[in-house]
């Protein structure tokens, strides 16, 4: 419980770490607005097929925030100090201090989910609050499944992030695909069209549990599952070999 | 001391591009780009090839990843220029080669230098991957349009990879640099396209990509490759001297 106390005051004292938290609560707001100024002459009309995926689609799009929180989380503790301040990392304090490292992993994992869960939550919010705005009447009703949902692939967003950043110990790459991946048009969009595999990809499974970019693929159920053990899968790879590498090199 | 500029020159040059060869992140970003735009322009070959005979274009094919291959590039732009702030390495650099703006731009020189035969290889690998695979089912396809396109997209590359770099001089660290580049070129810029199509023609990707896409008669109000390559070519000068200007300004 210290190390998770621990963990969530590194977290919240990282500068980077509001970057995550401004981009989170205000990218789906603006893209949920993007898409209902779009669809507003639609929706009115009442021939809109999209009503329902009107907001969600912010929640899809806007997962910037929540990447870099993950990335951060851990590749913040492998940032290398200058020389003249003795060239250390923060992770041979960090371990120094809590020495067992599967703890280690799930304190900061635990406080990775928690901060998460509270920034999809915080986005909903305002997503909801700004569909709203634009459409007035129109506006689709939220249902709490589909909610639950995009909290869930948020929390498990942050999570691959966090397993990946493990793994490769420097945030470039993690970022890079992560981000590009959440662009208008994902790679994993645009290898569905050559495999029907691409559907089990974490990202395509994961977006089934509140939108449905298969055409019903994956119920929503199937594609938590999926993602979660995609999450899981990563995690555990990360902690063999966090487990297993010597800190220093 | 007085030492004349252009004797300064050549050795500050051999400096900087021997500090960029000999980063390891360069090569490793390098080839990992390189397996990647294979692999995505051999999805994007198989899902053309299932379209009808006789219509696909070669050159579109080859050239369908370079969305997602001027990644590898912005990644290259930002390490030769942040990597010098891990550990303090620009106090050394600036020990020796006391002269700030000097430095900076020949490290864009050394940069460009690098860049713009990896920009080839990729563009020109992927362009033959697809003419390999097509061969009997494409259009057939001029060798001079080849050229011209070949060199549009490397040019582009190359900017870009140079407009990172002033990015990356201005913001000092490698993660907020990737974080707002990527976010630019991957999330805003596709998002600007749909819902601001007047003004979009200025940002330097849209008129980048005019650089090497094959013009299609359909759009009215497309640019021209020459306009394209002015309009990205004054962003990259503008970024370039805003981060020479804080360069001098600023402390290091």
């Amino acid at each position: 419980m210290r190390a998770f106390n621990a963990e969530l005051s590194k977290l919240f004292s990282l500068p980077g770490m509001w970057l995550a938290f401004v981009i989170g609560i205000l990218a789906p707001p603006l893209l949920a607005i993007l898409d209902s100024l779009a669809e507003k002459e639609d929706i009115i009309a009442g021939v809109s097929t999209r009503l329902s995926e009107v907001g969600f689609t912010g929640l899809g799009g806007g997962v910037q925030g929540i990447i870099i929180l993950g990335v951060l989380a851990v590749s913040s503790e492998y940032l290398t100090e200058s020389s003249e301040s003795g060239g250390g990392n923060q992770i041979t304090t960090s371990l120094t201090a809590v020495s067992s490292r599967l703890q280690f992993l799930l304190a900061k994992a635990g406080a990775v989910t928690v901060i998460s869960v509270l920034l999809s939550i915080l986005a909903i919010g305002t997503t909801v609050a700004a569909t709203h705005l634009i459409l007035g009447d129109y506006a689709p009703a939220f249902e709490a499944s589909r909610l639950i949902g995009a909290v869930c692939y948020w929390t498990f967003t942050a999570l691959l992030a966090f397993g990946m950043t493990v793994l490769t110990k420097s945030g470039i790459i993690p970022l890079a695909v992560l981000m590009i991946n959440s662009s208008v048009v994902t790679i994993s969009f645009l290898l569905t069209k050559v495999t029907k595999l691409a559907f089990y990809l974490p990202d395509m499974a994961g977006l089934d549990m509140f939108l449905s970019p298969s055409g019903g693929f994956h119920t929503p159920f199937t594609g938590g599952v999926i993602m979660f053990a995609w999450v899981t899968v990563l995690f555990l790879a990360a902690a063999i070999v966090f487990h297993r590498r010597d800190v220093a090199s | 001391m007085m030492v004349s500029s252009s004797r300064k020159i050549t050795p500050i040059f051999g400096a900087e591009l021997d500090k960029l060869v000999t980063l390891p992140l360069i090569w490793r970003t390098f080839v990992a780009t390189f397996i990647v735009n294979l692999a995505l322009t051999a999805a994007f070959t198989s899902a053309n090839l299932q379209g009808a005979i006789g219509t696909q274009s070669i050159l579109a094919t080859g050239l369908a990843s370079m969305g997602y291959l001027q990644a590898g590039f912005i990644i290259l732009g930002i390490l030769a220029t942040c990597s010098e702030y891990t550990g303090g390495q620009i106090r050394t650099t600036l020990t020796t080669i006391p002269w700030r703006g000097l430095q900076l731009s020949t490290k864009h020189l050394a940069l460009a230098v690098v860049t713009i035969p990896m920009a080839l290889i990729l563009t020109g690998s992927g362009i033959l991957y697809a003419f390999i695979m097509m061969r009997d089912t494409a259009a057939e396809m001029e060798i001079d349009t080849m050229i011209k396109t070949l060199l549009g997209a490397t040019g582009y590359l190359t900017l870009t990879t140079l407009l990172s770099a002033a990015i990356g001089a201005l913001f000092k660290r490698t993660t907020p640099a990737l974080v707002v580049l990527l976010g630019y070129y991957f999330i805003v810029s596709p998002l600007a396209r749909e819902y601001l199509p007047n003004i979009q023609y200025y940002f330097p990707d849209t008129a980048g990509s005019y650089m090497y896409m094959p013009l299609s008669s359909g759009e009215i109000s497309s640019l021209s490759p020459l306009q394209g390559t002015g309009i990205i070519l004054a962003w990259t000068l503008f970024f370039i001297t805003a981060a020479i200007v804080c360069y001098r300004k600023r402390d290091a």
